[in-house]
């Protein structure tokens, strides 16, 4: 394979990585707790915030970039604190949006917060450097593998595949768990989990800070690869994007999630790229937009359960329990 | 003192542009069911009708009426080719938000292919400027979207107190189902639901590009936030509600551009809407919220 073709598909795995990471996020909040989480690329861009703040050293007053905080951590920690950021702000986001909002009111709110982080973060320059960004954040570890820069696109493969397998095992921890069982019970009728000593609330904030955790993570492990942070990059489309990919795959399942992530954000945006360049520059871009909506709108009235729907889960009843007890301990988990 | 007094000015233009959005868009909500989270880029698409008249040499006035029959003729389309379908389909709340952000995306960026990301104005002269109050200045055309926006609002007052129509819309808003077994044609109430605030979308979106001197494919999405801060500080559903929360925000949003900075524009609205949503989530004015279960 020529070294150009290999540039291209270890980026598309490292992107499909990030995806893949941020639609199991939001699946979670979403799909498993039934949020209309709508704000969920900000705690995508700020975890790649703070992670690139905490790569790129302190803030230099003569710098071309302004930016809060600035240190030198060693790697793994920038992408903790990347997820703890995204965490503390679903925790936020989520104490004014999920204690009393029915589903279209939370979404319409989610997406005003969404707006409105956007519309801060360019025009007051002073904070995040306003629409420019931040760039030139170095890559972890490159100094100290000192590998070629082809090798290192393949290591970061493997690390993003890496990171990507423990979120994984911690999603299925939340998923097959009694207290996954419990959140889709509150998504699917609040008032009879309520009625049933659950606390709806606590189970829904538990999702949706466990869900930006991830998605700060996932931001953090974007940003580390392509080196630059710009607010134009999380605009409240892209969490559309995200939703597309979560209803193409299956709302709730993550393995059909993780198919939604491969068909709309990778091979969707991806096989657009190749169209000629017509118009004037942006052209493309708008009508790509144009058609990730469609493909919204298709889906919704074609296929609304995805291409992998959730299982539906059976539970028997108390008499039976005992007889299907290996059985169940089987399907128990999913 | 006088800074204050001028952007207490501009607060008044902005309130009223807000005002006809706000009514138009709780009405959409209140009489239909459906949070049309497009309703922001509806108005962009009006102002560009707008901008295509005033460079034929319309006047803006029949801009204006232009601008607001393309939002009347778009709006009840919309609804009838592809919201009700979607309803009747079994699209519950959620599916039928990212419906409606779907077809955001869509007119924003099919605006955005057609015109390019430049800026854009409409083709009109302000007219005189005349002191009122000190440093509180007002052109003719500022002078005409207030009166506009009077207009509107004490129309759909009327509209809502006094007559037939508005008794049967305020019946199809609070129970379509028992409005309908008193005899009223909901289908109807609720195509000239969307008429009446998709036109008053329309009138919105033009008096938005007539206010700020040059718009965009993303002008109309970046105001939905004054909107739906409007609304839900009324009580979204409730047309009167939408008034009061259009004067409050527009007029707080301003004075604080002009005291701080105009970046703050979009920011108080927002902290306004967070302060309703922490302390009353319902609003203001709360019958259709509780009606409608929006809050729990």
């Amino acid at each position: 394979m020529s070294t150009a073709w290999q540039f291209y598909f270890s980026t598309l795995a490292i992107y499909l990585a990030v995806d893949i990471m941020a639609v199991w996020g939001l699946n979670l909040q979403f799909g498993v707790a039934g949020i209309s989480s709508f704000a969920f690329i900000m705690f995508q861009a700020i975890g790649a915030y703070v992670a690139s703040v905490l790569t790129l050293g302190p803030a230099q007053p003569t710098s071309f970039q302004q930016y809060i905080g600035g240190a030198n951590l060693p790697f793994p920690l920038p992408l903790l604190a990347a997820g703890l950021a995204g965490g503390l702000l679903a925790l936020v986001v989520g104490l004014i949006s999920l204690r009393r909002l029915r589903t279209d009111y939370q979404a319409m709110v989610m997406l005003v917060i969404s707006l409105t982080a956007t519309y801060v973060v360019d025009n007051e320059t002073h904070l995040f450097n306003g629409p420019a960004g931040l760039s030139l954040v170095p890559k972890p570890l490159f100094d100290s593998l000192g590998l070629s820069l082809i090798s290192y696109q393949w290591f970061y493969v493997g690390l993003s595949a890496v990171i990507c397998v423990l979120i994984y095992l911690v999603v299925r921890r939340f998923t097959g768990s009694p207290l996954g069982r419990a959140m889709r019970a509150a998504r699917d009728n609040e008032h009879a989990a309520a009625a049933l000593g659950k606390n709806v609330l606590a189970l829904r904030m538990t999702a949706f800070v466990a869900g930006g955790v991830i998605a700060g993570i996932s931001g953090a492990v974007f940003v580390d690869f392509i080196g630059a942070w710009s607010p134009g990059s999380w605009l409240y489309p892209e969490t559309f994007v995200y939703f597309t990919a979560i209803l193409v795959g299956g709302t709730g399942n993550n393995v059909g999630v993780a198919v939604g992530a491969l068909l709309v954000p990778i091979g969707f945006l991806e096989a657009t790229r190749y169209l000629p360049n017509i118009g004037y520059p942006g052209f493309v871009d708008a009508l790509e937009w144009v058609a990730v909506g469609v493909l919204a709108l298709i889906f919704l009235w074609f296929w609304p359960r995805g291409v992998i729907p959730e299982r539906k889960r059976r539970f028997p009843r108390a008499g039976e329990e005992r007889r299907r007890f290996g059985v169940l301990a089987l399907r128990g988990r999913s | 003192m006088s800074l204050f007094v001028a952007s207490l000015g501009f607060g008044l233009v902005t309130a009223s542009i807000l005002a006809v959005a706000a009514v138009g868009f709780t009405l959409q909500f209140g009489v239909t069911n459906i949070l049309n989270l497009a309703f922001g880029d509806i108005m962009t698409a009006a102002a560009f009708m707008g901008y295509i008249a005033t460079t034929n040499g319309a006047s803006i006035w029949l801009a204006l009426a232009v601008g607001g029959a393309f939002g009347a003729l778009f709006s009840v389309l919309l609804n009838r080719l592809l919201y009700t379908p979607f309803v009747r389909r079994g699209t519950r709340l959620f599916g039928m938000i990212i419906v409606t952000i779907a077809v955001s995306l869509i007119i924003q960026n099919g605006i955005q292919a057609i015109w390019g990301p430049s800026f854009f104005s409409l083709k009109f002269s302000p007219g005189h400027s005349y002191h009122v109050l000190g440093s509180m200045v007002f052109t003719t055309a500022q002078f005409g979207i207030m009166g506009i926006a009077v207009v509107a609002m004490l129309g759909v007052y009327g509209l809502l107190r006094y007559t037939k129509l508005g008794k049967a819309m305020r019946a199809t808003a609070s129970d379509p189902a028992l409005a309908r077994s008193c005899g009223i044609a909901t289908d109807r109430v609720i195509d000239v639901a969307w008429v009446l605030s998709g036109a008053l979308c329309g009138i919105a979106g033009i008096a938005l590009a007539m206010n700020v001197t040059s718009f965009t494919s993303t002008t109309g999405g970046t105001f939905l936030i004054a909107i739906v801060a409007a609304a839900v500080l009324g009580g979204v559903g409730q047309a009167y509600g939408a008034m009061l929360g259009a004067l409050t925000i527009g007029i707080t949003s301003e004075v604080a551009a002009g005291l701080i900075a105009p970046a703050w524009k979009q920011v108080v609205a927002f902290a306004v809407l967070v302060a309703v949503l922490l302390v009353r989530p319902q609003g203001i004015l709360s019958e259709v919220a509780e009606d409608k279960e929006v809050v729990a």
